[in-house]
């Protein structure tokens, strides 16, 4: 994971505590002091929000647009 | 309408199949060729110090870097060229004020909770820095002001007052002249944000008569990296430097071991160091761009879109709008929220993944005014801003995609 940012980091360890979450749950979480280390940028979100897309990318985590919004987790490999 | 699209190489982009829809001019405007062509020619024909070599290349970057100053004092109808001052953006212009401009101690700065982070965060500190009183007039939830809280709270004590003149959130444009005014009469200087208006209006210094004005040239289809500081004469010649350093001096003395400085006056009082050459060529370009178009046209232009969008939005269930309706006031952009989805990162998702629709999501740097809203910087909130090359072909395309998005999460 090292070429990967703290952001893209953060929300990895966010989205392996659980099964599924939704943008404004993880910037929720990334904002607890378990997460403060690694997340730059969890107030405002959009960078946030543009290292989970590379991620989704890479074929890391997955994202699905549905009621509510959209929904993230952890790709299965 | 205005038909400029041809000039933005950029727009000839397709991004998976669509064509771009760029709305996020308030954050950064696409660049037309003739300002990327003038910063090419800086590049390829003359580039050179300006200012101090004297050679050929020398004198014709130094002509240039000239030229683009007139250019933008023509732009914003300044009195005298070296009232403008090149600096890095409109937040270091901000900075340079707060930094720079003597306050006394028993005196107090005023500022609004509808400020962008850069003007409020130079003052806030300058205040902590020096144990100064800072007050916060609170916009209404609209955005506008109540010009009687501007007459309350500025008094004989104020020193400076740092307004947004069009604000980045909510699009409305505030009454500078009698804020000026109200400031003036009671011996307080203003610092004028125009990051967001001079891209969308017209702007004269001589006739809002500001004490200061910060622009971004990045938001005005110039280069990015390159700011502009306005100041009356008066202020910039007696306010401390900011940085020192080579340019800034007629001369620099050695006596009995001392080394005396004699400094020049402004601009170069507060351009140190080598300078972006091609940034300011680029931005005397982009003011000269616009300034050839009208900024009259371009502001009706932005209005014409922005009422279809507005009127659209307002008749939907789903969405509210932050920020003013009325035209007249507003700056071609508009902030909103959908209920139907959790996170406004969701929508500008959602568009830029569906159509190539770009907007920004998020507290925009102005996170003080979604707290007084009670909206979450996590949820945030949209914005698609418009701008000289955007068409109704664009909006239409916006609209279409928000209405896919509200019934796909409904």
């Amino acid at each position: 994971m090292t070429e990967l940012s703290r952001n893209a980091k953060c929300v990895l360890q966010i989205l392996e505590t659980t099964d599924s979450l939704t943008t404004a749950e993880i910037l929720s979480m990334a904002r607890e002091d378990r997460f403060s280390d690694l997340c730059t940028d969890c107030a405002g979100g959009d960078t946030f929000v543009v290292a989970a897309n590379q991620l989704v990318e890479k074929g890391l985590i997955i994202k699905k647009f549905g009621k509510g919004g959209y929904r993230w987790q952890l790709a299965e490999v | 309408m205005l038909d400029v699209r041809e000039d933005f190489p950029v727009l000839k982009r397709e991004i998976n199949g669509h064509p771009l829809v760029y709305l996020d001019s308030a954050c950064m405007a696409l660049k037309p060729k003739q300002v990327i062509q003038a910063m090419n020619e800086y590049y390829e024909v003359f580039p050179a110090c300006g200012g101090r070599s004297i050679h050929k290349l020398g004198e014709e970057a130094s002509n240039a870097y000239t030229q683009a100053r007139e250019k933008f004092r023509s732009f914003i109808n300044a009195e005298h060229e070296e009232e403008c001052i090149w600096t890095r953006n409109a937040t270091e212009s901000l900075n340079i004020v707060a930094r720079c401009i003597d306050i006394p101690k028993d005196a107090k700065i005023v500022t609004t909770s509808l400020e962008h982070h850069s003007g409020s965060l130079p003052f806030v500190e300058r205040a902590k820095r020096d144990g100064l009183r800072i007050e916060v007039i609170e916009s209404k939830p609209d955005g506008t002001f109540d010009i009687e809280d501007w007459k309350k709270t500025i008094d004989n004590k104020t020193r400076i007052v740092s307004v947004v003149h069009s604000s980045n959130v909510t699009g409305t444009v505030a009454p500078i002249e009698e804020i000026v005014e109200i400031a003036h009469d009671r011996g307080a200087l203003v610092m004028s944000d125009d990051a967001q208006y001079a891209p969308h209006h017209p702007l004269s210094m001589k006739k809002t008569d500001v004490d200061f004005s910060a622009i971004s040239v990045h938001k005005m289809c110039g280069p990015t990296g390159m700011g502009l500081l306005y100041g009356k004469s008066e202020h910039l010649e007696s306010m401390d430097m900011f940085l020192t350093g080579g340019d800034t001096v007629s001369d620099v003395r050695y006596e009995n071991g001392r080394i005396i400085p004699e400094y020049l006056p402004p601009p170069e009082k507060y351009e140190a160091g080598l300078q972006n050459y091609a940034g300011a060529i680029g931005a005397g370009a982009a003011a000269e761009y616009l300034q050839r178009l009208g900024m009259h046209e371009i502001e009706k232009h932005e209005r014409t879109l922005l009422s279809k969008v507005l009127k659209e939005f307002k008749d939907n269930e789903h969405i509210r709008i932050i920020g003013t309706d009325d035209i007249n006031i507003k700056t071609g952009l508009c902030t909103f929220i959908v209920d139907t989805v959790d996170s406004a990162h969701d929508v500008a998702t959602y568009l830029n993944d569906s159509y190539a629709v770009m907007i920004r999501s998020g507290a925009h740097c102005v996170h003080p005014f979604h707290y007084q809203m009670g909206i979450s910087p996590t949820k945030g909130t949209a914005r698609a801003s418009f701008y000289l090359y955007n068409n109704e072909n664009d909006v239409d395309i916006f609209l279409n995609a928000m209405w896919e998005l509200i019934e796909a999460s409904s």
